[in-house]
């Protein structure tokens, strides 16, 4: 089916969403909470776009809005335009405490006003943290309590057993607000400690017996696998110098 | 899949000539820590070898990936989609051959992707040591005598 993006048709595929459209073009849409592992959520409306069928539009959140035919959306008008900018505030009044937030709101042109501020919060509730943990198969955290209160967080904010310290939450952040402490042997997330497996060559601690335990599950290696013992480099080097002690 | 790369480590000199023109092939710039293949180097006996991803059929890297980021492309090469990428870094622990890698300059996972069926490393080895070859049942046959190679070190140590 054919839609008109910005002045510009294009070729959409049914099932597809506006913004995956428009992604294609090489138009840029601004996300906040969309990520292409996970698919829209819709849930930080940064991404409304204006929709126009039949001679009415409407504005609707491109991440999970599906094309249908003969629609024509705009991707920047002025109502849209203030939309965005109204989010970048109040998410910065919301999470001051990130650069990312800071940022976005030098960038929208935001106006001063006295709504208050949590000057420690960095979290702009997008919920990629608790996909990414989904999609890890751990599903350790989610949102919890309702409105204002509502955060991100464990069961009870209890050390969760079902999580493998893999911190894919705390990389996929886009507000950096999930800590995540090493300290010697020690990897501390989500309020649970983890024991650090350190590299059999060289000493370095590259990830949790978890971790491990996770990727032998998945790749159907063994548990205690020589190369599950060693780090990235040390796994090559090893690997060499193997070979020597054959060849010789 | 036409072709797979061949590594003949005793045809390797250790002249890291593939690690510079990798690194630069992918980030333009020339720096070994940034490439996607690395080379050992034993002096004292004389034994060189490139380290490079071997594009496994039962990939640890893609079985591991939690959200299906890599996958295998037309020439026969594991790529990461990076937008899809969580940065987990769970491959890059998974790989028995720490052939993936994680890009700080960057940040995102990164591995030898063939560079689009034509890899620049084969192109400027001087010795022959790693090359693009036909994926008929000779080449298979070198291709698993490496692997062998591998498996033996493995049941060795273990």
């Amino acid at each position: 089916m054919k839609i008109l993006i910005d002045g510009i048709e294009i070729e959409a595929q049914p099932g597809e969403t506006i913004l995956e459209a428009t992604r294609r073009t090489g138009i840029h849409i601004p996300t906040l909470c969309y990520h292409e592992a996970f698919g829209g959520q819709g849930s930080c409306r940064f991404c409304m776009v204006e929709v126009t069928k039949n001679g009415s539009s409407r504005v609707v959140a491109s991440c999970t809005y599906p094309v249908n035919d003969g629609i024509e959306v705009k991707t920047s008008t002025p109502q849209i335009d203030k939309i965005r900018r109204n989010i970048a505030m109040l998410l910065y009044k919301r999470a001051p405490n990130s650069l990312f937030m800071q940022t976005l709101y030098k960038e929208y042109l935001c106006t001063e006003n006295n709504l208050v501020e949590d000057p420690y919060e960095k979290c702009i509730l997008c919920r990629l943290c608790v996909n990414a943990c989904a999609a890890m198969g751990a599903s350790a955290i989610s949102t919890v309590m309702r409105g204002t209160d509502k955060r991100v967080a464990t069961p009870y904010d209890d050390a969760s057993a079902a999580c493998i310290g893999c911190a894919a939450c705390a990389e996929v952040c886009p507000t950096g607000c999930i800590e995540v402490q090493e300290d010697n042997n020690i990897r501390r997330i989500w309020n649970r400690d983890f024991t650090m497996v350190a590299c059999e060559e060289c000493g370095k601690n590259f990830a949790t017996r978890e971790q491990l335990a996770y990727i032998a599950d998945r790749s159907k290696q063994e548990a205690d696998a020589d190369e599950l013992r060693l780090c990235t480099n040390c796994r090559r080097k090893v690997l060499a110098r193997k070979l020597e002690t054959f060849n010789g | 899949m036409d072709k797979i790369l061949v590594v003949q480590p005793e045809k390797c000199t250790g002249c890291r000539t593939c690690e510079l023109v990798c690194s630069y092939t992918h980030t333009g710039e020339i720096n070994p820590a940034r490439a996607r293949i690395s080379v050992f180097s034993f002096e004292r006996v004389g034994f060189s070898t490139p380290v490079v991803c071997q594009q496994c059929t039962s990939a640890a890297c893609m079985a591991v990936c939690p959200v299906g980021a890599i996958s295998r492309d037309n020439n026969g090469a594991m790529v990461v989609n990076h937008d899809r990428c969580l940065r987990c870094k769970m491959c890059a622990i998974a790989c028995p051959l720490g052939a993936t890698l994680y890009d700080y300059v960057e940040d995102k996972m990164v591995k030898c992707d063939l560079c689009g069926g034509d890899p620049a490393c084969v192109k400027l080895c001087p010795s022959g040591a790693i090359s693009y070859q036909d994926a008929n049942a000779a080449n298979f046959t070198k291709r698993k005598d490496y692997a062998a190679r591998f498996k033996d070190v493995y049941e060795e140590v273990g």
